[in-house]
Formats: C-alpha cells, sequence, structure tokens
C-alpha cells in the first residue's frame, strides 16, 4: 500500500479561533483554493508553503503533515 | 457547485475555442470531403484565429472585473503538467503530417493527403494546434477538480 501525505489544517484553523481559509491563504500567500485543496488532500504543497502554514499556526511541520 | 475564477476562465476559453474553431474546421472538411461551396485559403485561416484573440479578450476583461485571484504554485504546476499533455498532442499531429507530407504522391493507400491543397495541409496544422490547446484547458479543468 502506497504511503500519503495527510494533514492537520482542518483542525489547526478551528483551534486558531476558527480562522478562515481566506485568512490563512493571505498570511500563507497562496489562493483560498489551494488552502482548500492542500485541506482535502487533493494536493501536497512545496515544502516553503509547508513551512509557512506551520509557522502560522506556531507548530511544528509534523503536527501540520503526516505522512503514512 | 463553486468554480474559481481560474475554472470559470478556463471553461469560457474552452467554449470560445470549441465553438468558433469547431464551426470553422467543420466548414473546411466538409468543403473539402463533397467538394461543396467556398474553397478554403490560408488566408482564411486568420479570420478565426482573430476571432477567438477578440472573444478571449472580452472574456477575460469581463472574468476580470469580477473576483481574480492572484496565482500561486499550484496554478503554476497545473498549467505545466497541462501544458506537457497538450504538447504531446500536438508533437503527435506534427509528426503525422510530416509523415504524410514524405509520402505525398507516392500513390500508396498511406498517402492520405494525396490530391490535398497546400492551404488544406495548413489547415490540418491548425487542426493540431487547436486540439493540443483544447486539450491544455482540459487537463487544466481536471487538475482543478480532481487535484493533482
Amino acid at each position: 500500500m502506497s504511503k500519503q501525505i495527510s494533514n492537520n489544517i482542518r483542525k489547526l484553523r478551528f483551534e486558531a479561533g476558527e480562522m478562515s481559509q481566506q485568512t490563512l491563504a493571505e498570511k500563507v500567500g497562496v489562493t483560498r483554493q489551494t488552502i482548500f485543496a492542500i485541506e482535502k488532500d487533493k494536493y501536497s504543497p512545496s515544502l516553503e508553503v509547508a513551512f509557512k502554514i506551520s509557522n502560522v499556526f506556531n507548530v511544528p511541520l509534523e503536527n501540520v503533515f503526516n505522512y503514512k | 457547485m463553486d468554480f474559481s475564477y481560474k475554472e470559470k476562465s478556463l471553461i469560457a476559453s474552452l467554449g470560445a475555442t470549441l465553438l468558433v474553431f469547431g464551426w470553422y474546421f467543420y466548414q473546411v472538411f466538409s468543403n473539402q470531403m463533397f467538394n461543396i461551396g467556398h474553397e478554403f485559403t490560408f488566408n482564411d485561416i486568420f479570420r478565426p484565429i482573430i476571432l477567438i484573440v477578440v472573444l478571449e479578450i472580452i472574456i477575460q476583461s469581463f472574468l476580470a472585473g469580477k473576483d481574480k485571484n492572484k496565482e500561486d504554485e499550484r496554478d503554476a504546476l497545473i498549467e505545466l503538467t497541462s501544458y506537457r499533455n497538450g504538447y504531446w498532442v500536438l508533437s503527435i499531429g506534427v509528426w503525422f503530417l510530416l509523415i504524410q507530407l514524405l509520402y505525398v504522391g507516392s500513390g500508396g493507400w498511406y498517402d492520405i493527403l494525396e490530391n490535398s491543397s497546400p492551404a488544406f495541409i495548413s489547415h490540418l496544422l491548425l487542426l493540431f494546434f487547436v486540439l493540443a490547446e483544447v486539450t491544455n484547458f482540459i487537463t487544466q479543468l481536471y487538475h482543478y477538480r480532481k487535484g493533482l
């Protein structure tokens, strides 16, 4: 079985006071559609965007993305 | 169904391309097959191209006024993947025409372009350009919906 990247962005947004996808997108510097695609596991972001997302939530990268 | 600015733009461009070039190639190829009506020349190629450029300007200016977003790495990656697919379609078409041109006048069963005018061969080349563009639009739409 092949491994897949999943993420906890929805949960982290909720814990950050129900941060909207648009707000997160603006902070990361991508479009809202890209945040939506990442959340739904339809797009694996670049390392740069992945680090920017973890920086927004102030958590380590492995708390945002999982590879299993 | 919720469509992003990019998807709306792609659907509009795909629709305009299919409509303008679909109508145009229908005229060209029905004329070639049944030898009726207007004889298409090389100059006729410019009419649909000018029409599609004008339509694209109108469509893009209309959509841009609504909700234009900036592009990011995902847009760039989808565009690259789609252009690669379009490139394959164009390559196949160009190689097909090149090989056919080698056999023009040989009289064999493989001489598909026998008795074809240079204008008709130019139209075939344009057809492969359009097919490549349509492949590009469809691939982009697919990746925006289904993911990358």
